[in-house]
């Protein structure tokens, strides 16, 4: 009974949720009024034109934000009620893969993989292990003492995914990963990415233009100005 | 997250801008460096200066002077110029006093002594033999030839760097040896030398020291009945007195009783306060010197805070993708810090380092020879030799200053560095 209702709990729902950002006195209207339940496992396309809100719903599912008004549910737990510490331990458990990579420049391939692991206070053989383990199921086994400057779009993407999997996330948030790398790249990345959800059983929101990703997701859902107009499982 | 993992992320950060991490520390370094090269100078002059005159001073004596005379004490300042003049047999009317063993006259003036071809500036003291060496047992010792106690006229007793100026055995005068001893009388006009020859009969042993009071090392001694005819006074400079005991009670009750018997006209100073005195000049040069030091390291300080503030704009995206990955704000905070500490650390070490050296050039620059030599002529003085002192304290505090420092004014860069929002951080370009 408990194990059924655990299945029955979303890894991540949002109810209502609401977005404004003020613009000096020009309210906009970012999100208005998203409710969304991904299962876990599931492997997720958000879909919608420039400006409609996706970056900032997938912020607010990441814990990176705190909604206007409405709700976040991860897991069950109300992320809004959350502490600051306690936001930063959620945030340790969700692996966010960012459009501009977002690697830390001076540290090699390894170290950015490794710094997610000193955040939970992994020791320095385990995580070394980890991360030489990640990077090679990436494909960047002889990239490791790179630093992100010395790495191709496609390959930073990757160390970016190598990072996003390190704490064994809950769930991967990505937020156009293939955004800034050709498509022959991208393809390769589409295929890790799912491979990942097929795999090992890791739950995966991607926010894309991409068709390409979009076609080979479980399910995807359209926004426009803020509110998810259409969902449809492939 | 470990304190290790965060002291290596910090060095990684520090290590990418070395160049402005290295400006940082040279601030701290600078001001540590000032703050224990000023301190152990300090403390080492205060070090030299009590041994010599604890050496030159027997804490059982006080000195009598009139107030134009030496005045280490407050009232000398006030007093205006009166005609009071001390003479050598007041010492009959201090012998009287209670608890008053014996005194001494002694009458000081500049003069020169002629040996040979070469000639040297120098005090010339007139004493009772037979009283200065008793009230000075330890430092009116003839390491060569003999004090006389009832002296010929004409015997004279030299220092031992009158004997041996330059310390290097070459003698400039010994036991028996004839020299001039010349004496310029400005009161007549015009100024008229007067000179006479006189007889080495003794050297001094070494004192070291200034003798301040006592004997020292750079001065001729001859006979006090010698001295007024010569310089034709009675007046004295200063009364030695000699005490039964150096109880507190028994100087002050003295010293009163002097005072009195003079109708006030006279300094009385002992030697313990002015022991005391030399000491609370010191403290007060010690703070101000300090206080000075300090300055600039408060300066290093807003250079920290100024560079902090500078990096933390360059480190926003970096400060996002940290919390991004789950990083606290005190980690976030943590790290600032750390690299302030490890800032100040290395600041406070090469600095204290730094100070040391410094402090060691400086005394050897000011730690003059015995003797300056100019032409012919030549002013002996006494050979003063600073050795700096460096205590743990100063080292810890120097240590723990520039860390405080440091750590004070990154705690308002690092504050606004962990309270970075990551939306906002990962946005910023
Ligand atoms: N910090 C902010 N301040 C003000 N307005 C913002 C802010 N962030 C986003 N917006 C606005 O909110 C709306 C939604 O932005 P969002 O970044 O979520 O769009 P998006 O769907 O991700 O677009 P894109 O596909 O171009 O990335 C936009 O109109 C944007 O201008
Ligand atoms: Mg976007």
């Amino acid at each position: 009974m408990k194990k059924l209702m655990r299945m029955a709990t979303p890894i991540v729902e949002t109810v209502k949720l609401r977005k404004t950002y003020m613009l000096g006195k020009v309210p906009v209207e970012a999100l208005q009024g998203v409710n969304l339940k991904v299962q876990r496992g599931d492997f997720l396309a958000i879909l919608g034109p420039s400006g409609s809100g996706k970056s900032t719903l997938l912020n607010m599912i990441g814990a990176l934000d705190k909604p206007t008004s409405g709700k976040v549910f991860i897991e069950g737990v109300d992320a809004s009620t959350l502490s600051d510490n306690a936001l930063a331990d959620l945030r340790q458990e969700i692996g966010f893969v960012f459009q501009f990579f977002n690697l830390i420049p001076r540290l090699t391939a390894r170290g950015n993989v490794e710094l997610t692991m000193t955040i939970p206070g992994l020791g320095r053989d385990r995580r070394r292990k980890r991360a030489e383990e990640l990077l090679e199921t990436v494909g960047l086994s002889d990239r490791m003492n790179h630093k992100p400057a010395e790495l191709s779009g496609g390959e930073r993407q990757r160390v970016a995914i190598a990072r996003a999997l390190a704490n064994n996330p809950k769930f991967l948030l990505m937020d156009e990963p293939t955004g800034n790398i050709d498509s022959k790249t991208a393809k390769e990345i589409v295929e890790l990415v799912k491979k990942l959800n097929r795999d090992k059983g890791v739950t995966i929101i991607v926010v894309t233009h991409d068709q390409q990703i979009a076609l080979q997701t479980r399910r995807t859902v359209q926004m426009i100005d803020g509110l998810i107009v259409e969902e449809k499982v492939n | 997250m470990k304190i290790s993992d965060i002291f290596s992320f910090a060095f990684g950060a520090i290590r990418l801008r070395k160049l402005r991490a290295g400006l940082t520390t040279l601030g701290v370094v600078i001001g540590i460096a000032a703050i224990v090269a000023l301190l152990s100078i300090t403390q080492g002059l205060q070090t030299t200066i009590s041994d010599q005159l604890q050496s030159g001073f027997a804490t059982d004596t006080l000195i009598v002077s009139t107030q134009r005379g030496f005045g280490m004490s407050p009232g000398a300042i006030v007093a205006a110029e009166s005609d009071f003049e001390l003479l050598v047999n007041y010492t009959q009317i201090i012998d009287e006093i209670e608890d008053v063993d014996m005194s001494v006259a002694v009458i000081r003036k500049l003069g020169y002594i002629k040996s040979g071809e070469r000639e040297f500036m120098l005090a010339i003291v007139g004493v009772d033999f037979a009283k200065y060496a008793d009230v000075y047992s330890r430092t009116f010792v003839a390491e060569d030839g003999d004090i006389s106690l009832s002296p010929e006229n004409e015997t004279v007793v030299v220092g031992k760097r009158v004997s041996d100026p330059w310390e290097n055995g070459t003698a400039f005068t010994n036991v028996d040896n004839i020299v001039e001893i010349t004496w310029t009388n400005a009161s007549t006009l015009p100024p008229k030398n007067e000179t006479y020859s006189g007889q080495v009969a003794a050297v001094l042993k070494e004192i070291g020291g200034f003798g301040f009071g006592g004997p020292s090392d750079t001065n001729i001694y001859i006979p006090i009945t010698r001295a007024q005819s010569f310089f034709g006074t009675d007046e004295c400079d200063t009364i030695i007195v000699q005490l039964e005991n150096d109880d507190s009670a028994t100087i002050e009750s003295v010293s009163e009783a002097i005072e009195e018997a003079f109708g006030g006209q006279v300094n009385v100073i002992s030697s313990t306060a002015v022991l005391d005195t030399v000491s609370t000049i010191f403290s007060t040069v010690e703070l101000f010197l300090t206080g000075i030091a300090a300055i600039s390291l408060l300066v290093a300080g807003i250079g920290i805070m100024n560079i902090m503030i500078v990096s933390l704009m360059e480190r926003t995206r970096e400060i996002g993708i940290l919390k991004a990955l789950g990083m606290k704000n005190r980690t976030v905070l943590s790290i600032f810090l750390s690299e302030a500490v490890i800032v100040g650390l290395m600041g406070a070490a090469v600095g204290v380092a730094s100070g040391w050296v410094l402090a060691n050039v400086v005394a050897r620059v000011f730690t003059g020879g015995g003797f300056m030599s100019a032409g012919n002529q030549a002013a002996i003085n006494a050979g003063m030799t600073i050795t700096p002192v460096l205590t743990p304290t100063v080292i810890l505090g120097a240590f723990a200053f520039g860390l405080l420092i440091s750590v004070i004014f990154a705690l308002y860069p690092a504050w606004r560095a962990s309270r970075l929002r990551p939306v906002d951080a990962l946005r910023y370009e």
